[in-house]
């Protein structure tokens, strides 16, 4: 059984972690870990880890001794510069706390690429961690919503630049902004997302650590996640009752299905699919076929095929040779920290005109 | 001088007139008058009443010889003290004359005679001691007084009691052809026993004993009749007498058994009025076994028999005792609890040789005033847990 360490950093981090463990409570509702046991498909260890305490007390599911605050006040208020700082000074304490869940052999670590705790954390972690463990760190990063705030984008652009470099096993990119769409406010995006990304999360964990019908592991993800610029998504479709499998596995490359827009066909590196549902449903031959069909396109594609009784379900993951959606993204955040500086040094201009009126003057009394 | 003869003739009438007394019987003092010894009167000139021979010492009595028509002569001694009616003589005609003695004297003897008032004393007369020597050897009367004694008035069943008869002759002849009729109880063996008896001298004192062994006599008491003893004198002449009657108690034979009660209580059970306990509750048993008997018991066994919802929760409940004692007592305690209500009946049994004695204990067990409240208890228990292990797992995620 695989020993997995799923670490959530920052706010967005932490609620991922959450829902995480949420979902491994299973159809349990809101009550359910009053009675219930999480039944991970593997040896999960979580910890979440934040600088916000109040942010750590509004996770639900997560146990106490699972969330780790690392004291600064109440946060790092968005500054990535300090948020390393405070990375630096209570490291030592953070990775004791990582050490005493044992080894592990796949490491998820969930950060929002805006915020201060997660963003600034995630890399310097990564990079720790890589020193310690030998395991694939995968980092699910989320990208903000674009209109959040120039500090947020510029943020995501140094943290995603930083975390790509410190050579992670992959990084695998959920955009809020992308999603928004399929909910209608903020808090139910935020909270579909978190769920989404989670059921994902645990959907490959399952299947890494079950015996298959056609064979895909750790060893293949490691494959698929060093493709391309190491940058690649998820993608996930379940069959409805009149859908075959073929319809199936490419559902999960459809738009609707990604946690963040790319074209698969265009710029897929390499691609793992895993299949999921009632044996009855799984034609190994149309699946082979669909998977060679989609290998002239994508490149390398795994498969691992996972009879359960229940109605057919494909993930799909994905490493990307290309990423425009990304330029997009640096060229806002580039404008954002251009208008950022403008306006600042306006403002600097605008105030010492003001405090000019009274250069030649003291006060009197 | 004439007057001396005139108190002559005045005495001899009034000796040769007759006393007339009033007596008891109405009889008249046909003598009241003193003669010397050797001396006799004739009544009716044909009872001859001689004095032969006074004595005043330890007890003044006098000797008379009496002879009478178709009669053999008898000696009769008369004793001042047996009194007027004592001493009887019965004429061959069947008439009868009574002596009493008045007074003894070295020599003479003051005495009366009482008899039909138409009797009179119509001689006085000297005996020739040649005569006397004649009547002394041919008077010789046996007479045997016989006093029956047991060894005990009071014996059980398979008990020997000694008898003894003595026989005494105080008579002056011996006493011979004597045969011993003893009575019997049924029931009883006389061993050693013999209906004849050797002569016995005058004066001689026989004592004859056998064991009077109690077979199967039916358990009260007995009277046993007079022995009566048979003789005859040398002349032939038969005799008899009679000893005493005698009582004698036969009582039950004691026979050595141990005898065993039981007994059962419970002081807790005492002190309700109703005999009634709590369910659940424990309560003490005393147990005590005595030996009433009069034997020492072989080994006791108790046995206790508890109905199925009483249980001991401490001591021993059967215990084993090698012996009880007569008169003595083993007790033991045990403690019982009793689980469900209703009448309960604890059943004691003790053991010994082919014997059992038993006891019994009542009570009511009833169930708490708390016993209402158990279903809701019950059902809170879980309700508790499911609350303590939420508040737990709230906890566990509580930060």
């Amino acid at each position: 059984m695989l020993n997995i360490l799923i670490l959530g950093l920052g706010q967005c981090g932490n609620r991922i972690l959450d829902a995480v463990n949420h979902e491994a409570f299973g159809r349990g509702g809101t009550f359910a870990k009053y009675y219930s046991r999480q039944k991970f498909p593997a040896t999960v260890k979580t910890i979440a880890i934040n600088t916000a305490i109040n942010d750590l007390k509004g996770l639900e599911y997560t146990l106490a001794k699972d969330r780790l605050h690392v004291p600064h006040l109440h946060g790092v208020g968005a500054n990535r510069t300090v948020g390393k700082h405070v990375f630096n000074e209570n490291k030592e304490m953070i990775l004791s706390e990582i050490d005493k869940r044992g080894t592990f052999d796949l490491i998820f670590i969930f950060t929002s690429t805006a915020g201060g705790s997660g963003s600034s954390f995630a890399p310097l972690l990564v990079e720790e961690l890589k020193k310690t463990y030998t395991a694939p760190i995968i980092c699910i990063a989320v990208l903000p919503f674009r209109e959040e705030g120039s500090i947020f984008l510029q943020n995501t652009a140094f943290c995603l630049r930083e975390l790509i470099d410190m050579k992670p096993g992959g990084v695998l990119l959920v955009d809020n902004q992308y999603l928004k769409k399929y909910a209608g406010d903020i808090k139910s995006a935020y909270d579909r997302i978190n769920i989404t990304t989670a059921r994902r999360v645990l959907f490959l964990i399952e299947a890494l650590n079950s015996e298959m019908l056609m064979v895909t592991d750790l060893g293949d993800l490691k494959t698929v996640m060093n493709g391309g610029v190491g940058v690649g998504t998820m993608g996930f479709y379940e069959a409805s009752k009149d859908s075959n499998i073929k319809s199936t596995i490419l559902g999960s490359f459809k738009p609707s299905g990604l946690l963040f827009p790319a074209n698969v066909y265009t710029d897929g590196a390499r691609a793992m699919l895993i299949i999921k549902g009632d044996k009855k449903y799984l034609d190994l031959d149309l699946i082979t076929k669909t998977v060679e069909e989609l290998s002239r396109d994508v490149g390398q594609v795994f498969k691992g095929v996972l009879v359960k009784k229940e109605r057919p379900k494909v993930l799909s993951l994905f490493t990307l040779n290309s990423v425009p959606e990304l330029d997009k993204l640096y060229a806002a955040a580039a404008d954002a920290i251009r208008f950022e500086m403008d306006k600042r040094d306006k403002s600097k201009k605008q105030l010492n005109t003001a405090f000019s009126h009274i250069d030649d003057l003291e006060p009197i009394y | 001088m004439n007057n001396g003869r005139i108190l002559a003739v005045v005495a001899l009438f009034v000796l040769m007139t007759p006393t007339v007394v009033a007596s008891g019987n109405d009889s008249y003092y046909i003598f009241d008058n003193e003669l010397q010894i050797n001396e006799g009167i004739t009544i009716e000139t044909s009872i001859h009443i001689e004095v032969v021979e006074v004595k005043r010492f330890p007890l003044g009595c006098a000797k008379f010889r009496i002879t009478s028509y178709q009669k053999p002569e008898r000696m009769m001694t008369v004793f001042t003290e047996d009194g007027p009616q004592a001493n009887r003589y019965e004429t061959y005609s069947g008439a009868s004359i009574y002596l009493d003695v008045i007074g003894v004297y070295s020599d003479s003897v003051e005495f009366r005679i009482a008899g039909p008032s138409n009797w009179r004393v119509t001689d006085y007369y000297d005996v020739e001691p040649d005569e006397e020597g004649e009547a002394t050897v041919a008077v010789t009367v046996p007479k045997l007084e016989i006093t029956r004694t047991l060894g005990t008035t009071s014996a059980e069943q398979g008990q020997t009691i000694e008898v003894t008869l003595t026989i005494k002759n105080t008579g002056n002849g011996t006493a011979k052809s004597i045969t011993l009729d003893e009575p019997k109880i049924r029931g009883t063996f006389q061993d050693e026993y013999s209906s004849t008896i050797d002569d016995i001298l005058a004066g001689e004192t026989r004592r004859v004993k056998y064991d009077l062994k109690i077979v199967d006599a039916e358990p009260g008491t007995y009277e046993l009749v007079p022995a009566i003893l048979n003789y005859k004198s040398d002349t032939g002449t038969s005799y008899s007498s009679e000893s005493q009657s005698s009582v004698l108690t036969i009582e039950q034979e004691e026979v050595l058994l141990p005898l065993l009660e039981v007994s059962i209580e419970s002081a807790r059970l005492s002190g309700s009025a109703d005999a009634t306990i709590t369910c659940g509750d424990r309560f003490p048993v005393t147990i005590t076994i005595t030996n009433v008997g009069n034997a020492t018991t072989e080994r006791v066994n108790v046995k206790t028999d508890l109905p199925g919802d009483v249980r001991v929760v401490d001591g021993e409940s059967e215990p084993v005792y090698d012996a009880i004692k007569p008169g003595e007592d083993e007790e033991y305690e045990i403690t019982m609890i009793a689980t469900d209500e209703g009448k309960h009946t604890i059943e004691v049994r003790v053991m010994w040789a082919d014997s059992e004695a038993t006891a019994y204990l009542d009570f009511w067990a009833e169930k708490s005033g708390l016993e209402k409240y158990y279903p809701y208890v019950l059902a809170a228990v879980p309700i508790l847990l499911l609350l303590l292990w939420s508040i737990k797992k709230h906890r566990d995620y509580s930060y």
